[in-house]
């Protein structure tokens, strides 16, 4: 008798629970991108949410487009996003999404408000890679239709990560790195910038993709500095390399030398390694950068003998003076705009904290007077399946 | 009358009356002609004797060899132990001393033989009936493994234990258990190597046992069990010879029982269910990948559609986003919650294997042709239930089959629905919660007062050699220690083979 009323009891509290929080799968509107913009009301908010049955089904004849993208606008995001149920039949669920995309009008008035909610929210992984939508809003970056990927927000995730990986102008960034960025003093944020090429308006037809050379891609761009929360500046494809050289980011990329005989030789960077150390003369701090590369032979067009050690030495010497030159040139750049993207106060925090408690209040201004030395060393391990070039003869 | 009288031909109208004038018995009354007639009688059950050796010897020298013999008997109570002694060629004879004896001895298969004027009976072990003979076990398959199995009759399956076992310290005790069916049972052990307490405590729990009938060791296990209600098996049984050797030679007590081929053996262990014959007769390595594959599939069976229904509904942050995307597409269009999809499916698979094991063999075929039909097409094609349900009722199912020992699917079959359901309203956390509960349950759980989990729980590291892995045969030098703690030396420390020295 009193196991059965122990049983009850138990029945009665799995009945009472009544399920609280659950979701069926076929009761989501499962969102893959998200874009933010500014506007005069607040935000507008575009949500990718992926339409399961058109993405799996893989017959042929063309039905609804794989995704669709809900636009509201709100005074906030979570207000604009609760608003958006009356327009989606689901509830939007943002555990999956991809990819955040932030409008570049609202990166140059400032982040940080949009990117409370994103942290806030507990449906959020903080998996998902952050870009900024160059020259163009968010909401037409993500309702074009892509090659290849399916899901457009996808084909955003894959590609700045295969990009970051294997060409180094761009950064994959995801949210806690972003947010570790904008709180540190002694580091400025950077963002990797995507851009549409071709028109808009054509972007989200389905004939985009039926065509061999499809009309509008959408393309990683270059590397967007900030102040804070707000977009200065972007840095231009050798300084955003320059970034990644100088904050070891670098995993692999491809990087040509003039030769003295003219033609171009071309190697591709297989290890890079990268050393940021603070010193102090007479009282102030100093970055010594010192970047070590090992890189491969990877397409010669000039006249040079690659069998002999002197040649090797000396393209060696030339990459060393290119790279310390390039990296002068990204260091020159961030000084301009006060910016410091390489996180050299952080290294002076770490060395010198004492140092640092003197320069943290006016750092900007600092970091613009800050003596940064850069030291490359280049070691070219493999010249590929050739010797010399075969025009040589 | 209990009491078997002087003068037979009431004794022998007595058993015609208690046994309702039943013509199955035979009840052939002879003269004995020593120095005076003696008559005497001799009772037995038609079918259950050796009737060539009942006509041939045993009539033959009670009618003949007691003329020749010119034996002067001083007193008459002298004829019984004579012809014991000097008559009957036959081995096996006992006394009987009352009727409720005869009954049993004469209706077990012995010949009875009554004498005028003795108060006592001989009962002489002449049986032989028809019987299965030693087949293949079905039960309890092998690719390498003897092919004998236990039959139904008890002689037989002691003799299949005394071939694999010939040592002076294998001993059999036997009682009957049954107000009526007087089932004889069969404790079996190596004495030695069993713990006297198991064995007292094997003797203790079998002597409580009174019922009218036995028809099955399953019916002693249930009532032999340390614990009343758990749905996992604390009794171990196989219808293979080497397997029970094997057990007694780990300090192990076998119970058999007449009328069945599966031999209980206990005490035994969580893992032991895991454990075939097969691991022991292959190579090592591989029998050690076979075992984790087998508690690999122990889980896919008990927790494979309760994860799908949490994680499916409670935790789809957890599924690759590629995944989650396939899952929903199939989800599509179903009309019911997973919790419901995932019983209708479950107990569709329920029905079909009971009704695949209850149908005549011939008619099994149709049952597997609808079942996958209906189950894995039409359901899906319907919109009933997703894709992707049946695969997990699938593996759930087929994992489930893999144990060795049939019973311990049976845990899994049942608690999978609890889990079900806790999964459905609590998510993962109501799984982890349900598994916990199992845990202190199985650690709770003992088996002829050796804890259910040992090896695992109390951890013994020597014995790991032996559960999940299964060590090479060298390096197994010594007995379970959780089974025995006498003579733990099972073979010589040094047997790794190697290559000749020189």
């Amino acid at each position: 008798m009193k196991v059965i009323k122990v049983l009850l009891c138990l029945t009665l509290v799995f009945l009472l629970g009544g399920c609280w929080n659950r979701k069926e799968l076929n009761d989501l509107a499962i969102c893959v991108g998200i874009g933010i913009d500014k506007v005069k009301t607040g935000y507008s908010v575009s949500v990718q949410v992926v339409d399961p049955a058109e993405v799996v089904a893989n017959k042929g004849k063309p039905g609804r487009a794989p995704v669709t993208l809900f636009t509201m606008s709100g005074a906030t995001v979570f207000e604009a996003l609760r608003k958006m149920t009356t327009i989606s039949p689901r509830k939007i669920y943002m555990s999956h999404t991809r990819m955040l995309i932030l409008g570049e009008e609202l990166a140059r008035e400032g982040i940080a408000p949009v990117l409370d909610f994103v942290s806030r929210d507990h449906e959020f992984r903080t998996d998902f890679y952050i870009a900024v939508a160059r020259g163009t809003t968010a909401h037409n970056i993500l309702k074009v239709i892509t090659p290849l990927e399916q899901i457009p927000a996808n084909e955003l995730f894959a590609s700045l990560e295969t990009s970051s990986k294997a060409w180094a102008p761009t950064a994959a960034i995801t949210l806690d790195q972003l947010i570790a960025d904008l709180t540190n003093k002694g580091k400025q944020a950077v963002l990797t910038g995507i851009k549409l090429t071709g028109s808009p308006e054509e972007g989200d037809q389905r004939e985009n993709v039926e065509q061999i050379d499809s009309n509008v891609l959408l393309q990683y761009t270059t590397l967007a500095a900030f102040r804070g929360d707000k977009l200065i500046g972007w840095l231009n494809e050798k300084d955003s390399k320059a970034y990644n050289y100088i904050t070891g980011n670098v995993k692999s990329t491809a990087g040509s030398l003039p030769c003295k005989g003219g033609g171009r030789l071309t190697m591709e960077i297989m290890k890079s390694n990268s050393k940021v150390k603070a010193i102090l003369k007479n009282g102030k701090p100093e970055i010594m950068v010192d970047i070590h590369l090992e890189n491969d032979i990877g397409e010669v067009q000039c006249k040079i003998d690659l069998t002999k050690m002197e040649t090797i030495e000396e393209i060696q010497k030339e990459a060393e003076k290119g790279m310390v030159a390039t990296g002068m040139r990204a260091v020159t750049y961030a000084k301009q705009h006060e910016v410091d993207i390489f996180g050299f106060g952080d290294v002076i925090h770490r060395q010198y904290p004492k140092v640092w408690k003197q320069l943290e209040k006016n750092w900007n201004k600092e970091f613009a007077k800050l003596p940064v030395h850069i030291k490359a060393e280049v070691k070219i391990r493999r010249l590929g399946t050739i010797n010399n070039a075969f025009k040589e003869k | 009358m209990a009491q078997i009288g002087p003068r037979l031909d009431e004794n022998v109208h007595f058993v015609k009356e208690s046994l309702g004038y039943s013509n199955d018995i035979v009840i052939r009354e002879l003269v004995l002609d020593s120095r005076e007639p003696v008559r005497a009688a001799i009772l037995y059950t038609d079918g259950m004797v050796d009737s060539h050796m009942v006509q041939g010897v045993l009539i033959n020298s009670l009618l003949y060899k007691t003329r020749f013999k010119e034996i002067e008997l001083e007193r008459e109570e002298d004829l019984v132990p004579f012809l014991k002694d000097a008559v009957l060629t036959v081995g096996d004879i006992g006394d009987v001393n009352n009727f409720p004896e005869l009954f049993t001895a004469m209706l077990s298969g012995c010949v009875i033989i009554l004498i005028d004027g003795y108060e006592k009976a001989m009962a002489i072990g002449l049986q032989e009936w028809k019987d299965r003979g030693v087949t293949e076990p079905t039960a309890q398959t092998v690719i390498r493994g003897p092919r004998e199995g236990f039959t139904e009759s008890l002689r037989t399956n002691i003799t299949l234990l005394r071939r694999r076992i010939a040592s002076e310290k294998m001993w059999v005790e036997t009682r009957r258990i049954g107000e009526v069916t007087k089932t004889e049972i069969a404790v079996v052990y190596i004495k030695g190597l069993v713990e006297e307490g198991v064995i007292e405590e094997v003797r203790n729990r079998l002597d409580r046992i009174d019922v009218d009938g036995l028809m099955e060791s399953g019916m002693i296990e249930e009532l032999i069990q340390d614990a009343a209600y758990t749905p996992f098996p604390t009794i171990s049984n196989s219808e293979r010879p080497d397997v029970v050797a094997a057990n007694l030679l780990e300090g192990r007590v076998a119970i058999i029982v007449d009328g069945t081929p599966f031999v209980l053996t206990v005490p035994s262990l969580f893992v032991e269910f895991f454990h075939s014959a097969e691991d022991y007769y292959q190579r090592a390595d591989f029998s050690t990948l076979i075992r984790m594959l087998r508690f690999v599939s122990f889980f896919i069976a008990l927790l494979a559609p309760s994860l799908y229904i949490a994680i499916t509904t409670f935790h789809q942050e957890m599924l690759p986003t590629q995944l989650l995307i396939s899952l929903a597409a199939q989800r599509e269009g179903v009309p019911f919650p997973a919790l419901v999809e995932a019983l209708l499916m479950e107990i569709a698979f329920e029905i079909l294997r009971e009704a695949g094991i209850r149908m005549p063999r011939a008619v099994g075929q149709a049952i597997s042709v609808v079942g996958t039909l209906v189950i894995g097409q039409a359901a899906v094609e319907a919109g009933i239930v997703s894709a992707a349900m049946v695969i997990v009722v699938s593996i759930t199912a087929i994992s489930s089959f893999i144990f060795p020992a049939i019973n311990m699917s049976i845990p899994v079959r049942i608690l999978r629905f609890p889990l079900m359901i806790l999964a459905a309203s609590f998510g993962i956390y109501g799984i982890i919660v349900g598994v916990l509960g199992l845990v202190l349950h199985l650690c709770s759980l003992r088996s002829f007062g050796v804890p259910y989990m040992s090896t695992f729980a109390p951890f013994s590291f020597k014995e790991q050699r032996d559960a999940i892995l299964r060590a090479p045969r060298w390096m197994m030098d010594k007995r379970p220690e959780s089974i025995t703690k006498r003579n733990m030396r099972r073979q010589s420390p040094n047997l790794k083979p190697k290559p000749p020295e020189h």
